[in-house]
């Protein structure tokens, strides 16, 4: 799962590599839940389709998290790409999760 | 887990950083606990869980107005009940009432040391602990778990102060309390005059009502205990159902495999305790 190497045009915030990302949530919880729907929105609205989330229920899976390295959640890490960043809590602290995601208002 | 140990536990493993932060401003869910290998869930995301959906599956909690509810939210614990598991002996103190989701629990009346007979059935209909609601402390009967599942659970000292300050909640206890006075009434003439194998017709029945499901497993220790009969008097009985294509009944896992036979074979206890709680 490469993500295409592409120029990162600079103009309008957009950002054509892929960006890769797996959020780690407790499934149903509250925090968890405004973290999905925060990521959903900023990724529909800056990313337009050049993105790969993968969502992983902590509750269903937590030797893989702890394996990932995962002490809370929700924790959306960035895998790609680079560099590696990361974000907890629910997401709504907009200016933190954009700058992770290395996206440029 | 108590909320306390959990909260203590979870300091100690989320120590700084981000993380730190965001648990501190209410922003995370559920901890990541190395040594056990699973995930913590914190007390409001546990909470949310339980009543998820605005569905509440005990039937009792349900009847009260969403505000009373939700006023009893920070008291009630989610916990998972075990088969076999004992909530309490004849003659111990109540520590917690019970309000079981998907889990069941028999009442059952002990005899001459180790004779038992079960005199109740609790499942989300109701509420494990009933005396604390009439002001006794002590359990009566043996307080034994038939069905694993999970179930809400409140200490007894927050369970009588909301109580107290409730009339809802003491409604549904009182009118849930007549109900099992009337099923108790049921079940004494039954235990007296029915034959062995209508009354076995009739717990099976029970229990597919608070399962919700045509198979279950119950032991032949439960079903004797449950009909104050021997282990022989159980297999007597269980063979005449099985004989009559009532139920299919394999090293204690049961099949209801004809509802509507097993119920004409029941005593008509089955619908009149059936009638009086609905």
């Amino acid at each position: 799962m490469r993500p295409k190497k592409a120029k990162i045009r600079s103009s309008g915030g957009t950002v054509t590599a892929v960006v890769v990302m797996r959020l780690y949530i407790a499934d149903g919880a509250p925090n968890s839940v405004k973290a999905v729907a925060n990521l959903e929105a900023i990724c529909k609205k800056y990313l337009k389709g050049s993105f790969e989330l993968e969502i992983v229920d902590v509750l269903e899976f937590p030797q893989r998290a702890l394996a990932e390295g995962v002490l809370v959640t929700p924790h959306l890490a960035k895998l790609s790409p680079s560099p590696a960043a990361m974000v907890v809590g629910n997401l709504s602290d907009r200016r933190s999760l954009l700058g992770a995601l290395g996206i440029h208002e | 887990m108590t909320e306390r140990v959990a909260n203590g536990r979870v300091l100690r493993l989320v120590k700084g950083g981000p993380e730190r932060r965001a648990l501190d401003s209410g922003q995370v869910d559920a901890v990541l606990d190395r040594e056990t290998g699973t995930a913590l869930l914190l007390p409001d995301a546990r909470r949310a869980l339980a009543s998820a959906g605005g569905q509440i599956a005990n039937s009792l909690l349900a009847a009260l107005p969403r505000q009373d509810y939700q006023g009893l939210l920070a008291e009630l614990e989610p916990v998972t009940l075990t088969y076999g598991e004992t909530l309490y002996q004849p003659g111990e103190r109540i520590r917690h009432v019970y309000f079981p989701s998907d889990s069941h629990v028999s009442l059952l009346v002990l005899v001459a040391g180790n004779k038992a007979l079960e005199v109740a059935l609790v499942g989300r209909e109701g509420m494990v602990g009933m005396p604390l609601a009439m002001g006794v402390d002590d359990s009566p009967v043996r307080a034994l778990v038939q069905g694993t599942g999970t179930a809400l659970r409140m200490k007894a000292g927050p369970f009588r102060d909301a109580l107290a300050a409730c009339p809802p909640l003491q409604r549904e206890l009182y009118r849930y309390a007549y109900d099992k006075l009337a099923q108790a009434r049921q079940t004494a003439a039954c235990n007296r005059f029915h034959a062995v194998p209508a009354r076995l017709a009739r717990w099976l029945l029970m229990t597919r009502d608070r399962v919700r499901s045509d198979r279950f497993h119950l032991t032949h220790e439960f079903l004797a205990d449950m009909l104050g009969v021997r282990r022989a008097g159980v297999t007597n009985a269980a063979t005449d159902l099985q004989r009559r294509n009532l139920i299919s009944y394999h090293r204690g896992d049961i099949t209801i495999v004809d509802r509507k036979g097993l119920a004409a074979a029941s005593c008509p206890c089955y619908e009149i305790v059936r009638n009086l709680a609905s």
